[in-house]
């Protein structure tokens, strides 16, 4: 029961906030009448949900979109977390790299499309290279904040504990203690990928939650666009919620 | 107490501090000397007192001994092994305790025995022993961030004690912690240092404190740091802070540290009460 209440605590504003959008949505409509083509009710928009949910349309377009932030998302964690680490860790590495990071974090996602169909063409990889940009540099500042911001006394308990070499130092000290802030990272990088589906499924797809928007935009179906950009808020909200739970199993405390 | 622990392996070692003095070197400005070249014999088995104002070298000096820094000049040897890293042999208590908080308390107790490759059978009665001996046998499985300052020092001191080092290293391990949790702690380390027989070097602003535990007192100068006064305690254990001898001494060293810590502000000595 205590259970429970406590779940409904963390559900209950996101219901509330959910119910006061509608009822917005609602007032507007009845207030300025416009024609459904600009923007349907929320009724209409929940009848299209619900047909697109029965037609099995809308359960394809989110395995697409989530298989493709997924991917990127791994992909950009494999490579961010050991760049992240040495920068972290390394001087002389981090005062080369880091300029180029900087170089390149300011260019929005969007603006790598061209380049993603030039040299990926329109299959899937074009679209993960573009989540892909989206997703690696939060997991990779934050992995480098999460080392660098590790207690010095840490390190030094560990190495007078019996870390006598670098790799087991980074093993049982350095990892362990930048985890809470890498996670953090991977947290944020899956909403920012998420977040730029929309941009990835510009190159020429055929399915995915960014294609029922844009299609649904080109078709002057904006019940489409809306109940598209409905199931993206809603999915990034539940994602993000199980990262939290994961985070709070993870953080120990310290921070 | 279970007898996985061996003693006769644990022979407390001597450190030889050899003129060893500590130049900084900042990026931009002038070189600063922290300590003075230092001159210093612990013998085996001695626990030794560092009083001094507070950026006089006293912990420089320690961390020169733990290896974490490397001195300018001059070298310190135990044993007669010039030190240039740390090693578990020389076991470290720090006042910010440095429990690892992704350990729970046996896990953080477990970890430098783990380094040392000790079976596992003989790591877990190790463990088990040395958390009665600080009375956390009921936390073993405790987080560490559920602990109050006192218990979290406790860990650490299991969690230095159980490696068997032939040299502890204390950096005011106390100073974080209340009035009467410090007094009990003072009294825990006092027999464990008894029972195992350890050299022990600790760094407290606190003359009550070096007096209760320490069989020898150093005070050093304001910075850069030098050794001013070199004593012997000679009170039987436990130590009565408020006999007369023990006033005396308190008295004595006080007295030397209020002209030092004067100095360090430029100006005269200020009344100072016992802490």
């Amino acid at each position: 029961m205590a259970y429970l209440r406590h779940r409904l605590r963390g559900i209950g504003p996101y219901f509330i906030a959910g119910l006061s959008i509608i009822f917005v949505w609602q007032a507007v409509v009845e207030l300025l009448h416009p024609s459904s083509a600009i923007l349907p009710t929320p009724a209409a928009t929940a009848e299209t949900l619900w047909t697109l949910t029965k037609s099995g349309e809308l359960i394809t377009d989110i395995y697409a979109s989530l298989s493709r932030v997924l991917s990127a998302w791994l992909l950009a964690a494999i490579i961010a977390i050991p760049l992240g680490l040495l920068q972290g860790t390394n001087r002389r590495f981090e005062r080369v790299f880091e300029p180029v990071v900087e170089l390149f974090r300011p260019i929005s996602p969007l603006a790598w499309i061209p380049l993603a169909i030039l040299w990926f063409g329109i299959g899937e990889s074009g679209k993960i290279f573009v989540i892909f940009i989206a997703t690696f540099f939060p997991i990779l500042l934050n992995t480098v904040s999460g080392v660098k911001s590790i207690d010095p006394v840490m390190i030094r308990a560990g190495r007078i504990l019996g870390c006598d070499t670098s790799l087991k130092l980074f093993i049982k000290v350095i990892l362990p203690a930048a985890m809470p802030t890498i996670l953090v990272g991977l947290r944020i990088a899956f909403g920012t990928g998420w977040a730029a589906i929309i941009a990835a499924e510009l190159v020429a797809a055929r399915d995915g939650l960014g294609f029922l928007i844009s299609n649904g935009m080109e078709i002057l179906r904006s019940d489409m666009v809306l109940a598209g950009m409905v199931v993206i808020g809603v999915l990034g909200v539940l994602i993000d919620s199980v990262f939290r739970v994961i985070g709070k199993k993870v953080n120990w405390g310290a921070q | 107490m279970t007898t996985v622990f061996d003693k006769t392996q644990s022979r407390a070692k001597g450190i030889h501090i050899q003129n060893v003095g500590k130049m900084y070197y900042p990026p931009n400005g002038d070189p600063v000397e922290a300590l003075k070249p230092v001159k210093l014999d612990i013998k085996p088995g001695e626990f030794l007192a560092v009083i001094g104002p507070s950026g006089c070298g006293k912990s420089t000096l320690l961390n020169i001994v733990a290896g974490f820094e490397q001195a300018t000049a001059g070298s310190v040897l135990v044993d007669g092994v010039k030190v240039d890293k740390p090693d578990i042999d020389r076991g470290m208590v720090f006042q910010q305790y440095a429990l690892f908080p992704w350990l729970n308390v046996r896990q953080n107790v477990e970890f430098g025995l783990k380094q040392l490759k000790v079976p596992e059978e003989q790591r877990a009665a190790i463990v088990k022993s040395f958390l009665e001996l600080v009375g956390l046998q009921d936390f073993s499985e405790a987080s560490t961030h559920s602990l109050s300052g006192g218990m979290k020092q406790r860990v650490a001191l299991a969690r230095v004690f159980c490696t068997n080092p032939s040299i502890i290293l204390m950096d005011e391990p106390f100073g974080a912690l209340d009035a009467l949790t410090r007094s009990m702690l003072q009294q825990e380390l006092l027999s464990i240092w008894q029972e195992y027989e350890k050299t022990v070097m600790l760094i407290t602003h606190s003359v009550q404190e070096a007096l209760v535990l320490a069989n020898r007192i150093v005070v050093m100068t304001s910075r850069p740091g030098r050794i001013k006064l070199d004593m012997t305690v000679d009170l039987p254990y436990p130590r009565d802070s408020k006999s007369a001898e023990f006033r005396t001494l308190e008295a004595e060293i006080l007295s030397e540290l209020t002209d030092e810590i004067a100095k360090s502000y430029g100006c005269n000595p200020p009344s100072v009460t016992a802490d």
